[in-house]
């Protein structure tokens, strides 16, 4: 890292450099406590786990035998095609609508003359991240239960067959779609509405000065400004891409066999399997593996970012 | 970085030889339950510690795991060999799977504590069930876990709602005289006195798969959805089956196609309340329905006494349990409830010791199950059990415990409940391959496979929502994909040499 | 405060027409973020028979308040959790947005020489974990996080997605100007950051202290993880928790656990019982919220140019 100002010399601490650091260390010690010694355990993906004598973790971390990549066998299940696609199909609608929306209301809220109504719609976008995913997913039962459901209550009294929705893949990508951006749009906006406070006033004025209308001033003042939030979101977003919102696919569905063919993804595949063998070198090698795709997914992206716009890049 | 490791290992190890200095005497051993509702265990404990501090020599500690926890608690407390942890609860059921972690040497050996310490022990407990605790184990053959006297026998049974059948027309003769393929007409005629939103047919479809095709769980087949069936001798249950000893794909058998396809009749007819085919609904439908009595044919797993528990008698129905088969031993139900010393224990013969005194000795078990005399209960003036408030705060699982036998009879199930408990269970037979347990490690990423295959067809398939004509073929060959000859092969492998061995 | 800016108003606000189009908008999905909590709510008041009759439903055949005569029942429980909610929440969120603070900061510093490497310290870990087992063995044997406060609090108290996105609020609303300016008035680095850096971040700060909080509010796995035998240290959200989780296991283990299933069902509180503590659980958090909101919103009213 070169020196901005170049008054000390690269090698040598500065008594600046001392006080940052003890700014950065308790965060950098519980890093790695908590976070860099339990990765040893990343070993257990390529062995067959097991006590040994003494029965002691790091023990049997040591000594249970290497099985090389036969924890990843898991892949090779007719299904592994059907869960990766979900997963990485989903991921990616979701992240551009789940943007797309949450900077849009973002900016409305910001421009709203009527400050009560924009507190309170923020207020209330809120609420859905306050639910768990077996809350909401009463909701949608009472939506579309079979028996008692609002909706095959209304086609059956339309004289119609009602829908087996739990039986019926068809409608289950939009009303995972629905769930989902009803349950993160609003959290986002509440960052990107954080963002546009920031921006410096001055821009607006400079804007409107120079006789810029509102519409652009959001286009060429608010949008920039909050650029820099928008991409490292985004970034984050990309990194995660392998890996889904267990509560959504396994709740919201109601863990209906049937629906498997939409809504099994990466995560919900690895639990029911776990449930099934409790093999934890196979859930291991699961949890790897998305640690490694989503690792090439931000590096690549950020590669791409950086060649755009060095200053928004995460590193 | 290095230094700040360095540091905190010392600091630890300096906290470790503390905590060691200031060790009472007597050594405390730590057990882990499953299925507990228990808020407060402070006059319980300090009883069972007077108790046991001269028999046992040691302090107790109790982690009263709840149904939704133990699972996560014991998985982790064994694989992570924590020595906090002396003894848990572990069975063929539960995550922390009996055979499995016996296998890779979670759980200590317990022959030679047994042949030291547990003559009460071996006394007091069948001879079975040591025969169904002693598998191929880390250590060779023996016995690692307790094995608890419960219901050790497995009974499917119809729930029928006699007050609804006689108002139909029909007494339970009648209906003992009827198969599964006759329910039709009685179900029609049920549905046309209580109107359109009435499901005649209350079922667990997985339990009702087994009941009609007369198979058995296989402990060691995929857990969730069970992909192999070994057919029963409805006749005679310790006699060899209609097929032999052969493990079968459940799903390729002509008996499954004639099941579900009259099954499929009964849903098409309205008979079958839809929610019950789908997996996280299922069993809260069944479960309120059943508790209102809101029903005509259920399907119950049974166990002696069971008709006289407040879980029937609340119903506001008069309740008849209709056996499919007699009552017989298989490894599932054998391997049902036990208890096994962690190979990370600092105390295993004191921990042996306790389990040893609690299913042997009735005062303990008394003590840990039903409470303190006088605050958890009073005993009346037959000399039965009758609990008081306080039970609220302090109820175990009591199957979960050990042997339930020793129990002293409550007034609820009458004088001699326990007796007649006991001779229910002893004379119960064992089916031709009982003590067999499936070792799939060899096949684990076949399992997982047609695990999620099958999770994605069978519950539906049984509850009869899915066309078998269309669906089944379907489910067949995307589970020869999975690889179920490869599974189904290494299970009968297996049986057939327990078979010989046997 | 800045009125008189309003001269070009047209240039300043979106018209009447946008306006209302807005309000249509956000009201609209407003509407139905609450409508399900509307729905916790019913179904809280709702009689079991109805519930066993025709499900949850908005229109329900009965009413009852059993549930919440329930719920104060459970008494000291109750009260003791919902202490330990507040105290793990407080104590937590000032602690941890205290190290996010710290930690970022420096990372926004240009001239910090080991930048790059911190940065990439904490980033890591949002991808690679080592997993639940090694984890709880770090945390339990090494740390003594078990059965106390701590463990329920020390886990959480650092997120790196939180350090990124107060990074990037350094970046957006702090001038690097400002900092040299400082430096060159002799102000030492933590003067610099506490009365120079922070006034100017606050709706950054408080964005990432209702995320803390609400981690924190929300938390309860670490609980069935950490706490075996000493309940009193347990958070309000564990006990909601640990209801559902018995329900669901009895529900999976049906087949199994046959007639001890049967009867261990019979003891599981109502459904309207867990709608009751949704009820008690989101409402504080939901009272507390306006007060992050003041600092997020009050920035924007400062802004007096967007009117």
């Amino acid at each position: 890292m070169t020196n901005r100002n170049g008054v000390r010399g690269a090698g040598r601490w500065s008594r600046k450099d001392f006080w940052l650091l003890t700014m950065v260390a308790p965060g950098a010690i519980w890093l790695l406590l908590i976070r860099y010694l339990p990765m040893l355990g990343v070993v257990i993906a390529f062995k067959n786990y097991k006590a040994q004598k003494p029965n002691t973790f790091w023990n049997n971390l040591v000594k249970s035998e290497w099985v090389g990549l036969k924890n990843f066998a898991f892949l090779k299940s007719p299904s592994t095609v059907t869960m990766i696609r979900n997963t990485l199909l989903y991921n990616a609608v979701w992240i551009v609508l789940v943007l797309v929306l949450a900077v849009l209301l973002a900016v409305m809220m910001s421009e709203l003359k009527n400050r009560f109504m924009a507190k309170a719609y923020q207020t209330m976008m809120f609420f859905p991240y306050f639910l768990s995913w077996v809350v909401a997913s009463y909701f949608v039962l009472a939506f579309l239960d079979p028996t008692s459901g609002m909706i095959p209550s209304i086609q059956k009294s339309l004289g119609l067959k009602p829908t087996q929705f739990y039986m019926t893949t068809g409608p289950w990508p939009v009303i995972l779609t629905i769930s989902n951006l009803w349950k993160n749009v609003g959290y986002s906006s509440v960052l990107y509405l954080a963002a546009i406070t920031g921006i410096d006033t001055t821009l607006y004025e400079a804007a409107a000065v120079d006789g810029a209308t509102k519409r652009q001033q959001v286009w060429h003042v608010t949008l920039p400004g909050i650029r820099p939030m928008i991409i490292i979101l985004l970034i984050m977003s990309v990194g995660k891409i392998f890996n889904a919102d267990f509560g959504l696919f396994y709740n919201v569905p109601q863990n209906s066999g049937p629906l498997y063919p939409v809504t099994q993804v990466i995560d919900t595949y690895v639990y029911n399997t776990y449930a099934n063998t409790h093999n934890m070198g196979m859930s291991a090698a699961a949890g790897l593996l998305q640690s490694v795709v989503g690792c090439l997914c931000i590096v690549v992206t950020n590669l791409i970012v950086r060649r755009i716009d060095a200053d928004s890049s995460l590193f | 970085m290095k230094k700040v490791f360095a540091l905190i290992l010392a600091l630890a190890m300096v906290l470790t030889a503390a905590s060691f200095s200031l060790a009472e005497e007597l050594p405390t051993i730590t057990i882990m339950f499953h299925g507990s509702n228990v808020t407060d265990d402070t006059a319980v404990l300090e009883a069972v510690n007077d108790y046991i501090a001269d028999k046992v020599g040691a302090k107790l500690e109790v982690v009263w795991g709840t149904w939704g926890d133990f699972d996560d608690k014991a998985t982790n407390a064994l694989l992570s060999g924590d020595s906090g942890i002396d003894m848990v609860f572990t069975c063929s059921w539960s995550a922390d799977e009996y055979n499995t972690y016996a296998k890779n040497g979670y759980f200590v050996k317990l022959d030679d504590l047994i042949a030291e310490y547990g003559a009460d022990l071996t006394a007091a407990i069948p001879e079975s069930l040591m025969q169904a605790a002693t598998i191929e184990g880390a250590e060779g053959m023996g016995v690692y876990a307790v094995n608890g006297f419960k219901d050790t026998a497995t009974q499917n049974t119809w729930d029928v709602n006699v007050t609804l059948l006689n108002e139909l027309g029909y007494t339970l003769d009648d209906f003992r005289a009827m198969s599964f393929y006759d329910f039709g007409e009685m179900f029609q005629k049920a549905k046309e006195l209580k109107g359109d939103s009435f499901y005649p047919f209350l079922v667990e479809p997985m339990v009702l798969e087994r009941m009609v095709t007369g198979s058995i769980i296989v402990t060691g087949d995929s857990g969730s959805t069970n992909l192999l069936s070994l057919y029963l001798n409805q006749e005679d249950v310790s006699a060899d089956g209609p097929e032999g000893n052969v493990l079968l794909n459940k799903f390729a058998t002509e008996e499954y196609r004639r099941f579900v396809d009259k099954m499929h009749e009964y849903y098409e007819a309205g008979y079958v309340d839809p929610s019950l085919a789908v997996a996280e609904t299922s069993n809260d439908t069944r479960t309120n329905a059943q508790n209102t009595g809101d029903y005509l044919i259920g399907t119950q797993s049974y166990a002696y006494g069971y008709e006289y528990s407040p879980a029937v008698l609340d119903r506001g129905i008069e309740v008849a349990f209709v056996p499919c088969t007699e009552p017989y031993v298989d490894t599932t139900a054998a391997q049902g409830a036990m208890m096994a010393i962690s190979t990370a224990s600092e105390h295993p013969v004191e921990s042996f010791k306790f389990l040893a005194l609690l299913n042997s000795d009735p005062t303990l078990m008394t003590l840990m199950n039903y409470g303190v005399e006088g605050v958890h209960y009073n005993l009346n003036a037959d000399g039965l059990v009758e609990f008081t408030d306080e039970r609220a705060n302090y109820s175990p699982w009591t199957n979960g415990m050990g042997n339930v036998t020793i129990l002293p009879d409550t007034a609820a199930e009458g004088a001699g409940f326990r007796e007649a408990f006991k001779a229910y269970y002893a004379s119960a037979k064992a089916i031709p391959c009982a003590g067999f347990a499936f070792d799939n490690t060899e096949v684990a990423n076949e399992m997982a496979a047609l695990g999620t295959v099958a999770a994605q067809y069978a519950l539906a398939l049984d509850a009869g929502a899915l066309d078998p004509e269309t669906t089944l073929p379907d489910f067949l060959a995307a589970l020869d994909d999975a690889g179920m000859q490869t599974y189904l092969d290494a299970a009968n492998a297996q049986l057939e040499a327990f078979m010989a061995a046997k | 405060m800045g009125r008189d800016r309003r001269t070009s108003a047209s240039l300043n606000t979106f018209g009447p027409g946008a306006q209302a189009v807005f309000h249509v908008t956000l009201g609209l999905f407003a509407l139905l973020c609450i409508l399900p909590f509307a729905f916790v709510i019913i179904i809280s008041f709702t009689s079991e028979d109805s519930i066993r009759q025709i499900g949850y439903s908005f229109a329900p055949l009965g009413w009852s308040t059993q549930a919440y005569r329930y719920v104060f029942r459970l008494g000291n429980a109750l009260w003791r959790s919902y202490f330990n909610s507040f105290l793990i929440t407080a104590v937590g969120t000032a602690v941890s947005v205290a190290i996010c603070v710290l930690y970022s900061y420096p990372l926004y510093r240009k001239d910090f020489k080991y930048r790059g490497f911190f940065n990439f310290l904490s980033f890591f870990t949002m991808i690679f974990g080592g997993g639940l087992v090694p984890t709880f063995v770090v945390c339990k044997t090494l740390l003594g996080l078990s059965d106390n406060y701590a463990a329920l609090i020390v886990p959480l108290l650092f997120s790196p997605f939180n350090v990124i996105v107060m990074r990037t609020f350094f970046q957006t609303t702090v001038p690097r100007e400002l900092i040299e300016a400082s430096t060159i008035d002799g102000a030492g680095e933590y003067r610099t950051l506490f009365q120079v850096v922070l006034p100017v971040v606050k709706p950054g700060i408080a964005t990432i202290a209702l995320l803390n909080a609400l981690a924190f509010w929300n938390e309860w796995f670490l609980s069935l993880l950490y706490i075996t035998k000493n309940m009193d240290v347990i958070p309000l959200q564990y006990l909601l928790m640990r209801m559902q989780r018995n329900a669901d296991f009895l529900a999976k283990n049906a087949g199994m656990l046959g007639a001890d299933a049967a009867a261990a069902a019979r003891k599981l509180p109502s459904q309207s019982l867990k709608m009751a503590l949704v009820v008690f659980i989101v409402v504080p958090i939901a009272c507390a919220y306006p007060f992050f909101q003041r600092y997020v919103v009050a920035g924007l009213t400062v802004g007096s140019v967007k009117g």
